[in-house]
């Protein structure tokens, strides 16, 4: 008879590969990164320019991003989009504080011609007057919804005060919409992508030819110096409410400036956030959706920049609890910092976080993103290796000790939009 | 090519296995043939309710998350108006736990008080958060009773109203777990570097004794065919008026689907479409349009949205709008415009095909539709569409009495 009450017998993860691409040098600051070995005719090609929000007043990275198949004298935009359509490409581009980074998606038979439109685009962009309008106004409207959304609010608020009076606390207001000149957008271009590019990432199998063609073309955007990046934050801890009439969610953002994967505490500092709210099993999702019910979830995060990263935690409740999930939060921060963790929870933490890692460096995607999480910081995968032996060997007193250190309630900053 | 093979328990359970050499990983994922088409319509919700309580603990297992972590995994749930699906993806050696915890909570669910008392209130939070507390977030719990008069489409997998989740009674539960959760309404893919002997065992060792139960008969109302065009107009302190334009279109198993999926993407495209070309960037009406389609098992819906620039009165876009569809129906696309189509559903294929999880959900789905290897045979139908089947579907559903409009006006403007 089968016996469901027991478990079957766990295996643990006993050793997970991890594999580095190829590296080439494009020039001695711009490097190339090359995963070949994929199964399918997927394809990949990322190309990294320094070209961020913090580059610039507000709006100029993302509305640059947004018109590099704008058009040329020759093509329109619409010519540039058939011509991607044509070699079965998706485009995406994304900005973040600190890159710009734009993406192809392609078979690998067609990379290389996908890999022309681009370069055209690139050489011969001109910014059209009606396609900066056009951006413009579809940009303003797109701002317009966000700004309903208490978790954009929220978030805005969270990243003003974190960062309030750097280049990394800018955000976007609707009337920047109508003070910006379409020769910002020439100028950023000129200086951040013609002579910006950081890096390019490459998967998929395609012929070496046809890499070397990239690579050659490439060279002339590649950058002349190491950017620099603010290195040092202050935490300025305080409690902000934004208004937002006839909500019936408040959104809650709690957290402080912190550090990224160069810091010592780092991977310990990982193993505590995922204890309280990084998993499906955390304390906060038990405690605060399983047990109470007040949202439909609620998470922590460690978001990292070049020299610094941000702690957060991030939910939308329903209003009238508010109040209580603050309050519970705190809760759990503070058993955090008062009690060790039981050896059951622990372990149950080091399978998870273990089953994890084997996963996100399944396939070559999976491979190439995990190697540019460590590469951002000048690390090298060995990175992993030290991660997995944090992961078998905290102690509860060392994961009590890091959530006194960092998780001080009066150095958090609260934010509720709502 | 996804290949596969398939078995049959003796309790009816529809088994496919899916080996991949290349991953450390095993997926295993779990279709059940039931979705909120086949609620009542005074006890909508009920299908999402209840994939929420799968997570409450079973009748041997107290609690299913933790057991799944413990083994390196994790794992998610939908709902759709069609169907339900639930997977883990878990380190491959621990492939008998994902098996223990699906079989035990398809055996019985320990389903307390507690526990449907507290997802009652997640999902009236989720409710919230998705569709009250966003920008236009009501706007396809007004579109579907609008396009919908009888078939069970008219209601959202969230529920029509907070109230039907508010009073979900523990006796319904059992009720809706004991008519679908069982193998006969059932179909598991296991994915992962196995062989297919050791994969027949192990999911017969789990599920092997699991009493069959009945596959319970659908019987849906009909819609009637559609033959007036229709019109609602709400206001919302919205900051821009938006439009659906809802065309019914053929089931999923119809061919004329892919077509009209194509179709789709044909006037859609967000950059290169005929929508966009014509009414954004010439005609400067909108400053967003898209159209794409639902996806339904029954007769689904085309929809193309979007939202207009400031200033623009509605009936301004929908004179442009139909000249527009007008054009569609009157001139056969060019083969080149088609086959750069095809070759972008191609790319979105092979990265689709790169996920296991993917894959292995793909395979339940196409189970389902009749036969896992639909999976593999998609593409040869989406190949072989002509300009002429394009025309031919346009103008049969670009038509206005096949037609349901839901305009948001924006108070500002009002």
């Amino acid at each position: 008879m089968l016996d469901r009450t027991v478990a079957p017998e766990i295996k643990e993860v006993e050793e997970v590969k991890f594999v580095s691409p190829k590296i080439e040098q494009i020039n001695e600051n711009v490097p190339f990164f090359w995963i070949n070995d994929v199964a399918n005719a997927t394809a990949r090609l990322d190309f990294y320019f320094d070209a961020g929000t913090i580059r610039s007043k507000s709006l100029v990275a993302s509305i640059t991003a947004g018109m590099l198949f704008s058009g040329s004298n020759e093509k329109d935009s619409t010519t540039f989009h058939n011509l991607l359509d044509d070699a079965g490409a998706y485009q995406d581009v994304s900005v973040t504080h600190e890159y710009a980074v734009v993406s192809f998606y392609g078979l690998n038979e067609q990379m290389i011609h996908i890999f022309r439109i681009f370069e055209e685009a690139m050489n011969f962009v001109i910014f059209p007057q009606s396609e900066f309008d056009e951006i413009i106004n579809e940009r303003k409207q797109k701002l317009q919804v966000s700004l309903e959304k208490v978790g954009v609010l929220a978030q805005r608020a969270f990243q003003k005060s974190l960062f309030d009076q750097t280049d990394y606390g800018r955000f976007a207001n609707l009337d920047d919409f109508d003070n910006l000149l379409r020769s910002e957008i020439v100028d950023f271009f000129e200086q951040y992508y013609k002579k910006g590019l950081a890096k390019i990432v490459l998967v998929g199998d395609i012929h070496q030819r046809d890499v070397d063609y990239i690579l050659n073309q490439s060279k002339k955007w590649g950058m002349y110096e190491v950017p620099q990046f603010k290195k040092d934050f202050t935490n300025s801890p305080g409690r902000i409410h934004v208004e937002k009439k006839g909500a019936l969610q408040t959104a809650i953002r709690i957290g402080k400036v912190l550090f990224n994967k160069a810091h010592e505490d780092y991977i310990s500092f990982t193993i505590l956030n995922t204890i309280l709210g990084d998993y499906f099993g955390s304390r906060l999702m038990k405690n605060i959706r399983e047990d109470k019910g007040y949202t439909y979830g609620i998470g922590s995060f460690v978001s990292e920049l070049q020299h610094t990263g941000y702690f957060i935690i991030a939910t939308e409740v329903g209003s009238e609890f508010t109040e209580k999930t603050i309050d519970e939060i705190r809760k759990e921060i503070e058993i955090l910092q008062t009690e060790l963790i039981e050896k059951e929870e622990l372990d149950l933490v080091r399978s998870y976080l273990l089953g994890q890692i084997l996963k996100s460096a399944d396939g070559p995607y999976a491979t190439m993103d995990l190697f540019i999480g460590v590469q951002n910081h000048n690390m090298d995968l060995e990175f992993y290796n030290r991660y997995i032996q944090k992961v078998r060997t905290i102690q509860p007193d060392e994961l009590r000790e890091i959530a006194r250190k960092y998780l001080g309630w009066d150095t958090m900053n609260i934010i509720t939009a709502g | 090519m996804i290949h596969f093979d398939r078995f049959e328990l003796n309790n009816g359970l529809k088994v496919i296995f899916h080996k991949d050499p290349s991953t450390p990983m095993a997926v295993v994922n779990l279709l059940y043939d039931v979705g909120a088409r086949d609620e009542s319509e005074e006890q909508t919700g009920f299908a999402h309710l209840f994939e929420h309580l799968m997570f409450g603990g079973s009748i041997n297992i107290p609690e299913f998350d933790t057991e799944l972590q413990k083994a390196g995994g994790d794992n998610n749930a939908f709902t759709s108006n069609d169907i339900t699906n639930y997977y883990e993806t878990l380190p491959a050696n621990n492939l008998d736990t994902a098996l223990w915890l699906e079989s035990d909570r398809m055996l019985s669910l320990a389903l307390t008080e507690k526990s449907l008392e507290v997802q009652r209130q997640v999902v009236i939070e989720e409710f919230k958060q998705r569709y009250l507390n966003q920008p236009y977030g009501d706007d396809w719990l007004l579109l579907r009773p609008l396009a919908y008069k009888k078939h069970p489409y008219k209601w959202a997998t969230i529920g029509k109203e907070i109230s039907h989740i508010e009073n979900a009674k523990m006796e319904d539960v059992k009720s809706f777990f004991q008519r679908f959760y069982n193998p006969s309404n059932a179909i598991l893919c296991v994915a992962g570097n196995f062989e297919l002997e050791f994969v027949k065992k192990r999911v017969n060792h789990w599920f092997g004794a699991i009493p069959s139960g009945k596959k319970p008969p659908r019987i849906l109302p009909l819609e009637p065919e559609q033959s007036e065009f229709r019109e609602l107009e709400v206001e919302r302190n919205v900051p821009a008026n938006a439009f659906y334009y809802a065309f019914k279109m053929s089931e999923r198993k119809n061919e004329k689907y892919y077509v009209t999926d194509v179709l789709s993407d044909a006037i859609g495209r967000e950059k290169s479409g005929r929508l966009s070309i014509k009414l954004k960037k010439e005609k400067q009406l909108v400053s967003e349009i898209t159209a794409y389609i639902t996806g339904s098992l029954d007769h689904g819906l085309f929809v193309i949205t979007g939202k207009l620039n400031e200033g623009v009165k509605f009936e301004e876009f929908d004179d442009a709008l139909w000249n527009c569809l007008e054009d569609v129906k009157k001139t056969e696309i060019d083969d080149n415009e088609l086959d750069r189509l095809k070759l972008k559903i191609r790319t979105a294929r092979e990265f689709q095909e790169q996920g296991l999880l993917n894959r292995a959900m793909n395979l339940c789905f196409f189970e389902m539709l009749g036969d896992a290897n639909g999976v593999n045979e998609e593409h040869l139908i989406y190949q072989s569409i002509t300009p002429r089947a394009l025309r031919s579907v346009a103008l049969e559903i670009l038509q206005k009495e096949n037609c349901s409009l839901l305009k948001i006006k924006s108070i500002k403007d009002a």
